[in-house]
């Protein structure tokens, strides 16, 4: 599943949504909001060239990697510290290839993916530059 | 011809973020951000530099497929063109 959401998500779901006879692991990354005396952040994402891009990352990992299933949940809107950002789910017959695809995908999602973070801390708000042009 | 401009995170706080614009056949990106920057100083600070080049870190998509740096220049847009403009993504 692909996916960009206002939504909390459950990883655990996810997880055991991806089990299957071939897979003998699943790797996940989840990214979640780190207290860097922020208040909150704002999330804000070019809808469809997002999704577009996350499918297109999607089957790179599954062509490039001994892999059964990826599923990436991005999350949009108002987060506060502690709040999931981003999971990735990758199932796979072993567990080199799951961690090598998981790393290559939020790697890949850093680099393409019109999505951007505004922090808010008790001074104003700024924009967290990309790095990546 | 009209196209459409959206613009994303610290350039929409600038530009708006979906504007219509009305711009010549056979216009290209390079006209539509002169036709962007005319509209306030913010926006041709926001997308030229002091000598009036294209800055280097905004990102250009038409119709959802991004453009190499080097063919902003050489990139003509066509009537109902969806032109989207943004700084370096942050996501993830």
């Amino acid at each position: 599943m692909i996916t960009i959401t206002e939504e909390n998500f459950d990883p655990g779901a996810f997880i055991d949504a991806a089990r299957e006879r071939q897979v003998g692991g699943i790797v996940t990354f989840t990214g979640i909001v780190r207290d860097d005396g922020i208040t909150s952040i704002e999330l804000e994402a070019y809808h469809e060239a997002a999704l577009q891009e996350l499918g297109a990352i999607r089957d790179e990992a599954l062509s490039r990697f001994d892999i059964r299933s990826v599923d990436i949940i991005h999350r949009v809107g108002t987060l506060e510290v502690g709040d999931h950002i981003v999971l990735i789910v990758v199932g796979s017959p072993h567990r080199g290839d799951a961690f090598r695809a998981c790393e290559y995908i939020i790697d890949r999602i850093k680099e393409t993916v019109p999505i951007w973070k505004k922090e808010y801390t008790a001074e104003g708000s700024r924009w967290v530059p990309g790095e990546h042009s | 011809m009209k196209v459409v401009v959206r613009a994303f995170a610290r350039f929409r706080e600038v530009v708006g973020d979906v504007n219509t614009l009305d711009i010549p056949e056979g216009s290209g990106i390079q006209e539509l951000l002169t036709a962007l920057g005319a509209r306030s100083h913010e926006c041709r600070d926001l997308l030229f530099d002091e000598e009036g080049r294209v800055r280097e870190h905004i990102i250009v998509m038409v119709n959802r497929r991004r453009l190499a740096r080097n063919a902003i220049a050489s990139t003509v847009l066509s009537e109902e063109d969806e032109v989207a403009i943004y700084p370096p993504v942050a996501g993830g």
